[in-house]
């Protein structure tokens, strides 16, 4: 079955958020209620936001730790610029989003035209940023959410969270773009491998800075909304972010290398961490059990993903097999 | 992105097709990245000098290499990785692991004090080879398995030792921070450190790491075991960031579940700033000792011009993106001169 095969990753992404959604349940009865699905899948949407642009950077072969600070900023100049009144915001909210895309586009211009590493450029703007808005509030920002941003963040149309309804359009759009335009298939090009795709033409400079783009895009807007969850904006709000949105995207199925995964696995991978805070919890285990769990959660997943888990076998019996640092090895192996 | 220009094509560039003018000019090239490091190094010190008395002397040696040495510990083991074409973020959590363990369990016999010690650097070692067997036999990116172990070693962390805290004896405290001769314990660790790489490059394993980074193909093909390459790169690296906690706890005398994240991303920026190619195969300590010391610069720089030390995140960001600016530009320049 070629479906089966070719998505191995991404099902087995949403197998194991279902395993994991009945095993909480099962610990914590009254965790599949209406409520609780709520909270879990707001919680998932800030998460599924920032591994939006994550999810499009990794694609692309690159990838983003500019993503805290990016959020960090966008949350705290969004609160600067309303001051708590919602009529401000229509500018705060457009200059706010502009100015994480053209971070994002920052990143990737220094890594497209200039050739920087991407773990070099998004860490470097990471911590400038940081410092840049430290500077600037001096260390303790005092603003609240505006109420048209915590509605978004925890009101409900119906009995469904205005957050969970934007992170669907977002997911279709996504899905969208990476499925059915020709940006979504170059991107898995540039991915795959950046000479070949050069040699063929492929726009490589404009592909990976418009995947960056939407990084710091997806990350400014994720800012924004957290700031109404928490209803106000505080130094440090994204440092989560750094670690969950890879994670996601890595649970989801996207090798790291790029060039494979989708969307649609982010969702799952978002989902799943989510639920594991709160299964934790449930079974009163601390923050360093969850640590633990996480980290056995990432290398559990990518390697049942892992083409070469199949045939382990064979590496025990002493048959080499090449290493993954090596992106033109690897790609040459399995084409 | 760019395609990349590995750098045994560059090295060739120094070796055939181009004159005795050209070596040396390839030459020049390929060290530029590290040039760039020590020419902001020697600015950095100057203004540093300018504007504060007694920074040329003896103490202020000793100080300054105290401050940076944990860095430099951390950032060894990173060199170490990064030259293999590799990346380790577990370090991070094995700093952090490395404190809590010293901090609980030392007590104030010095018998168990060293057990532990011993202990801690093996269970560095061992995490360490355990990434790198990982790596290898499932075939996994260093970077996913480096993250997952970092989240797996921090949980352990608070799980021991929930926040910071805990006591380290006296002697081990006054061994950290004695001098002899004038020079401070992390002075002597520094020349150990610098006498160890002098050795360590040239070894065979040494020089087995630089090539594999280089280019893996060749170095399988010429039959180096990958696997057995990744188990003793990160298992070092495991063990320079055992190293690097020990270190640490004689400094803070206390320890911290959450301090290792701090040493993760600057360790990286101390060996690129130092001219270590993320690319794998180029560079040397040399480089991330004057990374290491940038960095630590810097952070006085902001103290002593009183500003606020909210800018020392942005002077870090911006001195990398100027190093690693300067190694791309040199590559380029590299490929230029082969063509």
């Amino acid at each position: 079955m070629p479906f089966l095969t070719r998505n191995r990753a991404v099902l087995l992404a949403y197998l194991g958020m279902i395993v994991l959604l009945l095993l909480t349940s099962f610990f914590s009865p009254g965790f599949l209620a209406g409520a609780h699905l709520r909270t879990l899948s707001v919680l998932a949407a800030f998460i599924g936001i920032v591994a939006l642009g994550q999810t499009f950077v990794i694609i692309g072969g690159g990838i983003d730790l500019s993503v805290p600070w990016v959020l960090n900023c966008a949350a705290i100049l969004m609160t600067l610029f309303a001051k708590g009144a919602d009529a401000p915001l229509i500018y705060a909210i457009p200059l706010v989003l502009a100015a994480g895309a053209m971070i994002g586009a920052v990143n990737g211009a220094g890594i497209a035209l200039f050739g920087v590493p991407p773990i070099i450029m998004t860490l470097a703007v990471n911590v400038i940023l940081q410092g840049c808005i430290l500077v600037y509030t001096g260390g303790s920002p005092q603003a609240t959410a505006p109420s048209i941003i915590q509605f978004l963040a925890v009101g409900r149309l119906g009995s469904v969270p205005v957050v969970a309804i934007l992170w669907a359009i977002l997911a279709l759009g996504a899905s969208f773009l990476l499925s059915k335009t020709v940006f979504g298939r170059q991107l898995y090009a540039v991915g795959t491998s950046a000479t070949v795709a050069e040699f063929s033409g492929i726009p490589i400079v404009r592909t990976t800075v418009l995947a960056y783009t939407l990084s710091g895009f997806t990350a400014a807007l994720a800012g924004m909304l957290l700031t109404g969850y928490t209803a106000q904006a505080y130094l440090g709000m994204g440092d989560p972010y750094l670690f969950t949105s890879i994670a996601a995207v890595a649970i989801g199925g996207a090798s790291i290398l790029g060039g494979s995964g989708h969307y649609i696995g982010t969702i799952a991978g978002a989902f799943v961490l989510t639920i594991l805070t709160g299964l934790l919890p449930a079974l009163n285990l601390s923050n360093g059990a969850l640590l633990i769990v996480y980290g056995a959660v990432i290398l559990i997943t990518v390697s049942l993903a892992s083409e070469s888990f199949s045939d382990l076998a064979a590496t025990i019996r002493g048959t080499w097999r090449p290493d993954p640092a090596d992106k033109e090895l690897v790609k040459d192996q399995t084409r | 992105m760019v395609v990349d220009v590995r750098s045994d094509e560059v090295s060739a560039a120094s070796t055939g097709r181009i004159g005795r003018g050209g070596e040396w000019r390839s030459r020049m090239i390929d060290r530029a990245p590290f040039l760039v490091a020590c020419g902001m190094l020697v600015v950095l010190v100057a203004i540093y000098g300018s504007i504060r008395e007694g920074v040329f002397t003896l103490d202020e040696l000793n100080l300054d290499t105290a401050a940076a040495m944990t860095l430099l510990l951390a950032a060894t083991g990173q060199t170490i990785v990064l030259l293999r074409g590799g990346i380790d973020l577990s370090i991070g959590g094995m700093i952090s692991f490395g404190t809590v363990i010293a901090a609980t369990q030392f007590g104030d016999s010095w018998l168990t004090a060293s057990g532990w010690t011993v202990a801690i650097l093996l269970i560095g070692a061992g995490v360490g080879a355990i990434n790198g067997l990982l790596i290898s036999t499932l075939r996994l990116q260093p970077f996913l398995v480096t993250l997952a172990t970092w989240s797996i070693l921090s949980g352990a962390a608070l799980l021991v030792l929930p926040t910071d805290g805990g006591a380290l004896p006296g002697p081990w405290m006054w061994f950290g921070n004695t001098s002899f001769v004038g020079l401070s314990t992390s002075v002597w660790l520094l020349i150990l450190l610098f006498v160890f790489w002098l050795w360590f490059k040239d070894t065979r394993l040494g020089l087995t790491i630089r090539a594999t980074g280089s280019n893996e193909k060749s170095a399988y093909l010429s039959g180096v075991s990958l696997t057995f390459i990744n188990v003793a790169t990160y298992g070092l690296s495991g063990l320079f960031a055992a190293l690097a906690s020990l270190y640490l706890t004689t400094q803070t005398g206390a320890g911290s579940p959450t301090i290792g994240k701090d040493y993760i991303l600057p360790s990286v920026a101390a060996a690129v700033i130092g001219g270590i190619s993320l690319f794998g195969g180029r560079g040397g300590l040399s480089g991330t000792i004057i990374g290491a010391f940038i960095l630590t610069i810097i952070g006085n720089l902001v103290f002593v011009l009183s500003v606020s030390s909210y800018w020392q995140p942005i002077v870090s960001g911006v001195i990398l993106l100027v190093a690693v600016l300067a190694s791309s530009l040199a590559e380029r320049s590299a490929r230029r001169s082969l063509t």
